[in-house]
C-alpha cells in the first residue's frame, strides 16, 4: 500500500461552507465510484465518515474566522482495494482524531445530541490522520481493509 | 427525502424515504417535532425506505425522542435496512429506542 501521504490526487472537489454544499460531495463520491469501481463494502462507510468531518468543519471551523473558508476534498487511492478522502480546511487548528467518542448512553434522557461522528467514523474507517500544514488542516480519511492489530 | 405521515386514532406512522443526512437533518427534526406536538398517542418511524443515515439524522431522532420521553408517550423505529442498523448499532442508538 502506499502511504497515504504519497499517493496522487485523483479528483478535487472545493465547496462552500454551508452545509447543503455536503450534497456536492456526495454526488461528486457516487460518480468516483462508478468511474474508479470502488470495492462494494467500502461506499457507505466513507461517504458517512467524509460527511461527519465535513459537517463538523462547516458548522464549527469558521464561526469566528474573517478570512474567506476555504475547504476542499481530494482523492486518491492508497491501493487497489482502499480508496482515500483528504478533507481541508483553512480554519482553526482542529484535530478530530483527538477528539474522544461520546460515551455510549444508557437512556434517551442521558443520551447527549452530538460526539456520535467520532464513533462512526473510527468504526468504518482503517485509517484516520491529521496533519496542520500551511495554514491549513488536512485530515486524511482512507477506507479498507483494518490490519489485525 | 420524503416523509408520508398516516394517522391511525390519536397514532401517527411516518414512513420515511431517502437520505438522513446533514442537508435533510433540520426538516427530518421539524417533522418529526410537528408530529410530537400534533398529535397524543404512539408514533412509529418507519425506515425502510431510508438507505443512509449519519449523525445529525441520529440526532433528529433523539431530539424527537427526548420530547416523547418528557410526554410519556412511545416512540418506536422499525423497518431498518441493515447498514442503517449498523449504525445504530455503532452509535448505541439501538439500546435507546424501541426497534421492531
Amino acid at each position: 500500500m502506499t502511504s497515504p501521504s504519497d499517493a496522487p490526487i485523483l479528483s478535487s472537489i472545493s465547496i462552500d461552507a454551508v452545509v447543503d454544499e455536503i450534497a456536492k460531495v456526495s454526488i461528486w463520491m457516487a460518480e468516483l465510484e462508478e468511474r474508479d469501481d470502488w470495492p462494494t463494502p467500502l461506499r457507505f462507510g466513507l461517504e458517512l465518515s467524509v460527511e461527519e468531518a465535513l459537517a463538523n468543519v462547516i458548522t464549527h471551523a469558521f464561526e469566528d474566522v474573517e478570512s474567506d473558508p476555504v475547504i476542499r476534498v481530494d482523492y486518491f487511492r492508497p491501493a487497489p482495494d482502499s480508496v482515500g478522502m483528504r478533507i481541508l480546511d483553512n480554519g482553526p487548528p482542529f484535530d478530530p482524531t483527538a477528539v474522544e467518542s461520546a460515551s455510549l448512553a444508557e437512556s434517551v434522557e442521558s443520551a447527549h445530541i452530538g460526539g456520535h461522528g467520532v464513533r462512526l467514523m473510527r468504526h468504518f474507517l482503517s485509517h484516520i490522520g491529521y496533519v496542520r500544514r500551511d495554514g491549513m488542516n488536512e485530515l486524511t480519511l482512507v477506507a479498507g481493509p483494518k490490519s489485525a492489530d | 427525502m420524503q416523509i408520508d405521515r398516516e394517522q391511525a386514532g390519536s397514532d401517527v406512522v411516518l414512513k420515511v424515504t431517502g437520505r438522513l443526512d446533514t442537508p435533510n437533518a433540520k426538516p427530518f427534526e421539524t417533522s418529526l417535532l410537528d408530529a410530537v406536538s400534533g398529535s397524543e398517542g404512539a408514533i412509529t418511524v418507519d425506515l425502510a425506505g431510508v438507505d443512509y443515515v449519519s449523525s445529525s439524522g441520529l440526532r433528529a431522532l433523539l431530539v424527537a425522542g427526548k420530547a416523547m420521553r418528557t410526554a410519556k408517550r412511545d416512540l418506536t423505529l422499525r423497518s431498518l435496512q441493515p447498514q442503517i442498523r449498523e449504525v445504530f448499532d455503532i452509535s448505541g442508538f439501538s439500546t435507546l429506542f424501541e426497534i421492531k
